[in-house]
């Protein structure tokens, strides 16, 4: 997972704003509108970052419903050290 | 047998295009976060960039060279094939890491 972190988060055009998306997940899960308002990005911009998120299992939704609320998955708890280095950073 | 080395050609000015592209994200973001992981993706695009970039000089450019890969009595077919392959199989590497770092 490691390199996957790096990757999606520090090698990517949109790397920067996924780190803002995780920073606020950790504070405390909120859903997608929530996080564009917090973050003031585009509603859409969020949606597709919180997709990439959950595809590389950093991030996932509590439910099926809409506007579901996301949060960190235990997998990149796990690496949480590795995560908070890459948060120094950016 | 010029179409291969017309494809070789515009093969290595559409990797450069690619690798421009990825320097620009790498850059910015080691701009951003001065990690040896982005730096590490910069340079490695800096220097295919270089490479791609004296490719497109000696077989673009250079009239003694590129005059030379296009005569089928100075470079046989197979090697002109064998150049093109390089090319291409780098080419299909760069769009996906492109299409993967452009998100």
């Amino acid at each position: 997972m490691e390199a996957s972190l790096w990757y999606v988060l520090t090698g990517t055009r949109g790397g920067k704003n996924r780190v803002r998306i995780l920073r606020a997940l950790d504070e405390r899960p909120r859903n997608a509108n929530r996080l564009a308002e917090a973050l003031d990005l585009d509603y859409k911009t969020v949606r597709h970052h919180l997709d990439v998120l959950a595809d590389n299992n950093i991030v996932r939704d509590s439910g099926d419903d809409y506007g579901a609320v996301y949060l960190v998955t235990d997998a990149a708890r796990t690496h949480w050290d590795t995560i908070e280095t890459i948060m120094e950073e950016v | 047998m010029t179409a291969l080395v017309t494809l070789f050609q515009v093969l290595t000015l559409a990797n450069l295009v690619l690798l421009t592209g990825l320097a620009y994200v790498w850059g910015r973001n080691y701009a951003d976060m001065r990690s040896k992981h982005t730096l590490g993706l910069l340079l490695f695009a800096l220097f295919l960039l270089g490479e791609n970039g004296m490719a497109a000089y000696f077989f673009l450019v250079d009239p003694q060279l590129s005059g030379w890969i296009s005569n089928a009595q100075q470079v046989p077919p197979p090697a002109q094939l064998a150049m093109a392959a390089l090319r291409v199989a780098q080419f299909g590497g760069l769009a996906f890491l492109t299409w993967v770092t452009w998100d």
